[in-house]
């Protein structure tokens, strides 16, 4: 899973069937310390997250392993919206 | 399946369903019982309760990290399986 801060919606009629009723939510990457970094992902939205919201992105074939998202065509699903990192080992922590 | 440290609890109120009473770690991949870094930290899902923060664990990653559930079904990329006491 990796972090990421939800910066837009995203808009779209013509799509396939399986993404129906399914919000699409551009999020950019972030560090564990709320850094952001350069990539950007589109999500589906399985916990109603909103823009600006710091939430947590499960990627790949995981994604699809939600009841919400199991029949879709995606390969980014949020997950988690976070509401704290508590850091207790900060000497040991490599940078990204 | 990666050795790593617990370095801090991630807090979620809002989770997907499947989720539900599980915890999520910050966890660090480490070389060794030296703890040296090795890689980037990255969150895992502690379906079992094992981990608390400090502790060495080994996480499983991939499509895989969902068997860890009881379910078999949770949207996750990481999973923690085992604490690691010792390495010889």
């Amino acid at each position: 899973m990796i972090f990421a801060k939800v910066i837009g919606t995203i808009v779209s009629t013509q799509k396939d069937e399986n993404l129906n009723g399914k919000k699409l939510l551009l999020c950019k990457e972030v560090d564990h310390t709320g850094k952001p970094l350069k990539t950007y992902h589109v999500a589906v939205d399985a916990v109603q997250a909103g823009e600006g919201n710091f939430v947590l992105l499960s990627y790949g074939s995981s994604a699809r392993m939600t009841q919400f998202t199991k029949t879709a065509p995606i390969d980014a699903v949020v997950m988690a919206i976070i509401d704290d990192i508590q850091i207790t080992e900060k000497k040991n922590i490599k940078k990204s | 399946m990666k050795l790593a440290k617990v370095t801090g609890v991630v807090w979620a109120t809002q989770k997907a369903k499947e989720l539900n009473g599980c915890r999520l770690f910050l966890v660090q991949p480490i070389s060794g019982m030296d703890e040296q870094p090795n890689g980037k930290p990255f969150v895992a899902a502690d379906p079992r309760n094992l981990a608390a923060s400090g502790d060495k664990v080994i996480v499983v990653t991939s499509t895989d990290a969902a068997q860890a559930f009881d379910s078999g079904f949770a949207p996750v990329n990481a999973s923690i399986v085992q604490l690691l006491d010792d390495l010889d």
